[in-house]
């Protein structure tokens, strides 16, 4: 499939533009590969209702408008829903950072479900067992031990692939495995179980909880927030600074440069004097510190929640992560909105199965269509058939380098580089 | 104490009975993924494909006998349409992979998720009033095979002779794939895709092609462990099924080298830990929950292997990298 080489570099050619046009045209760039694997999956989504018909009483057409507007006004349609939605996507943020951190280093962090899982048992287990602290104390110590064990989960990730040259895809799925057994096992051991044989743990004392904007803007501001905000917790603000942080680490800071380099081209980092081993492990480090804190946020943030044995196993938030991440391109921006968007299916899914009786594991297929709609190279393809006028992007906007649609992500073997760059290493060192 | 338990627990003929059943579940999808590798596409979706396996293997034996269909012969469909239903999650990983030459393990992760969703969704549309899968009667098992006067045998008999019918099968396929990989020549065009794309190609091999049989293949044999666990061990179907064993199977595939042999010694292990899983819950009558972390010793094996303390376990050259024939 040669086509992407034959596409001309239009960019060039065309005569200089206004502002606007070459503002829109960037824009467009960035935005059209995502919007149009968003559409295509939602069309795909529309076609398995179609054939399912799973509410027989309308006609299947009606069956999927009705799905899809009620998904709509479940997830952003109403001031209680659209607050319902914010409280899946704080911690669903922070997780999709994690991930997204690792692809700007050319890293692919499978890992987000398991630190998150070892972040929200940290943040638990001091939790429950310093419940005489008061809640300034506290807070900030259970989010602390969420982002030191996240760091360590993500660490050894890091190390591990940076010093002994393991697949990080690889190394992340054993750890998310051991993380899944090991919380069962904390989960359902004695200072942390609920009585009566529930697997669940006690829950959190009030004081061990975030608190609601809504409760927080009444002490200050009076009570007008109060049907905006609703049920949100505070989390949902640090989730926005941490993007903001992201933001500045990735494009404001020697780190964030270094490991955008060594995310391009792993040998020209090694080449220009950047130390790339340091580097890896301080950014698995990085994203297992944002995966930690999602799970923290997660359990602190509703009243209620308890871990349960299988809590992490099922949880979906580390997979929607590599979906949001993918989806935003890495960048701020992009993962706070795909992070709207992906909360916003899972939130609104309830509805669309109360109101138009689909299934809200529709929800799932959308999501695996729209990775495949994200990674596949079908772009080239459709765009040759597509009018002129539509062409908005003229290059994926997943650069090669990042996440590897040619053969730099996973380069010869995956390992290669590292072991080259351990060789360059050993060869420095003769000299 | 501690000796008398683990002894009794090594001895008994039920550890060794689970011990080769769920080892022969985790092989299969194993096996799939070291082919898969070999030929150089990384596969990371087994799991997906095993549930695609067991869903299709339920639901097609279910929808067979309420046609009027006789036991035996829906049993053998349903396990066919799990071969069929793992192959077609392979092909479209194949599709994206080697056409679209997308990222593999994206592609591996979205056939994770669309086989979870897919499955999900279907249970809740199929069964009426969306209340999940029965369980089988055992008529619509897959059966033992008993070995006439050899599984009579005293304490062997039951460990090895009285197994399902799927684990006698593996068997015969471990053979067949360490033969077929290292003993004949298209076993060497796959290993040679999977190492050096171009050569193999300038030496008249079709890169595409084996590239497309060896990761549908890799399908066809998850298909086949996911109708083995649905039909055989748990005669039951729900989304949570699998319940990580692909994941497993993976770790099987890299703590074995790559290799049939070596991966099947991975998924002995492996599976031992699942069969002594429950008689080792009385060394610790207070808190049975500790062999919990049992569970947690495939991973943990792997990446002791992975880091090199028992050799360093590396995949083939061109594993991941989609073959582009204008490249070098």
């Amino acid at each position: 499939m040669a086509v992407t080489a034959k596409q001309p570099e239009t960019s060039d050619q065309r005569p200089p533009a206004s502002r606007l046009a070459q503002w829109a045209r960037t824009f467009g760039a960035a935005l059209g590969r995502p919007i149009i694997s968003v559409i295509l999956a939602f069309i795909a989504g529309a076609i398995v209702i179609l054939i399912t018909w799973p509410n027989k009483t309308v006609d299947p057409f009606t069956n999927v408008i009705n799905a899809y507007t009620t998904l709509f006004t479940g997830s952003f349609g109403t001031s209680e829903n659209f607050s319902s939605t914010l409280v899946r996507v704080s911690p669903l943020i922070f997780a999709s950072l994690s991930v997204a951190i690792a692809f700007r280093a050319g890293l692919f962090n499978i890992g987000a479900a398991g630190q998150l899982a070892v972040g929200a048992m940290a943040a638990d287990m001091i939790g429950l067992t310093f419940t005489s602290w008061p809640s300034w104390i506290l807070v900030p110590v259970m989010l602390l031990a969420s982002i030191l064990a996240g760091a360590l989960w993500g660490g050894i990730v890091g190390f591990l692939k940076a010093w002994r040259g393991a697949h990080e895809v690889v190394t992340t799925i054993m750890l998310n495995w051991i993380a899944f057994y090991g919380t069962d096992y904390l989960i359902n051991s004695h200072p942390f179980t609920a009585p009566f044989g529930v697997t669940q743990t006690i829950a959190l004392a009030p004081q061990a909880q975030l608190p609601f904007v809504a409760t927080l803007s009444n002490q200050i501001f009076g009570t007008h927030f109060n049907t905006f905000f609703y049920t949100v917790d505070i989390s949902i603000f640090f989730a926005l600074i941490a993007v903001v942080i992201y933001w500045f680490i990735i494009s404001r800071t020697t780190f964030g440069y270094e490991i955008r380099v060594i995310g391009q081209n792993p040998k020209a980092a090694q080449y220009a004097g950047i130390p790339t081993k340091r580097n890896i492990f301080l950014v698995m480090a990085l994203a297992g510190a944002f995966a930690g804190l999602a799970g923290s946020t997660r359990l602190m943030g509703q009243p209620g929640y308890e871990l349960s044995a299988t809590a992490f196993s099922l949880d979906p938030t580390g997979f929607d992560a590599i979906a949001v991440a993918l989806l935003g391109g890495g960048t701020a921006i992009g993962v706070l909105l795909s992070a709207l968007l992906l909360g916003g299916l899972r939130s609104g899914s309830t509805a669309m199965q109360a109101i138009a009786h689909v299934d809200p594991n529709l929800i799932l297929i959308i999501e695996a269509l729209l990775l495949f709609f994200i990674a596949a190279q079908f772009l080239p393809v459709l765009r040759r058939i597509m009018p002129t006028w539509l062409r908005l992007g003229r290059r994926p906007f997943l650069a090669p380098a990042t996440t590897g649609t040619t053969s730099v992500a996973l380069p010869e073997n995956g390992n290669g580089d590292m072991q080259n760059e351990i060789e360059i290493a050993e060869l420095d060192k003769e000299e | 104490m501690f000796f008398q338990v683990l002894l009794r627990a090594l001895t008994s003929t039920n550890t060794w009975h689970t011990t080769l059943e769920s080892a022969a579940l985790l092989v299969l999808p194993a096996l799939g993924g070291v082919i898969s590798e070999r030929s150089g596409v990384v596969n990371i979706a087994m799991e997906g494909m095993m549930l695609t396996g067991a869903f299709a293997s339920v639901m097609i034996t279910l929808a067979l006998h309420s046609l009027g269909v006789n036991d035996a012969l829906s049993v053998i469909l349903g396990v066919l349409a799990a071969i069929i239903a793992g192959g077609l999650m392979a092909l479209i990983h194949a599709l994206t992979s080697i056409n679209f030459k997308a990222n593999q393990i994206v592609s591996g992760i979205a056939i994770n998720i669309i086989a979870l969703g897919l499955t999900s969704y279907l249970v809740f549309v199929l069964t009426p009033a969306g209340q999940g899968v029965p369980s089988l009667p055992f008529s619509l098992r897959l059966p033992t095979l008993p070995w006439g006067p050899l599984a009579n045998i005293p304490w062997l008999g039951y460990v090895l002779f009285q197994q399902n019918v799927i684990f006698y099968i593996a068997i015969l396929i471990l053979i067949g794939v360490q033969f077929l990989l290292f003993r004949t020549n298209i076993g060497l065009r796959i290993r040679a895709v999977g190492e050096h794309p171009q050569a193999a190609d300038t030496a008249g091999v079709n890169v595409r092609l084996l590239r497309y049989l060896c990761v549908i293949s890799s399908g066809l044999l998850s298909g086949l462990a996911g109708a083995y666990l649905a039909l055989g061990v748990a005669g039951i179907f729900n989304p949570g099924i699998t319940n990580g064993r692909g994941y497993i199977a993976l770790a099987a595939m890299i703590f074995g080298k790559y290799t049939p042999l070596g991966t099947a010694g991975a998924c002995l292990i492996f599976g031992l830990g699942d069969g002594l899983r429950i008689p080792l819950a009385d060394l610790s009558p207070n808190n049975p929950n500790l062999t919990t972390l049992l569970a947690t010793l495939p991973y943990v094996f792997t990446l002791i292997a992975l880091v090199g303390f028992v050799g360093r376990t590396t995949p083939p050259a061109a594993d991941g990298i989609p073959y582009d024939p204008g490249s070098e």
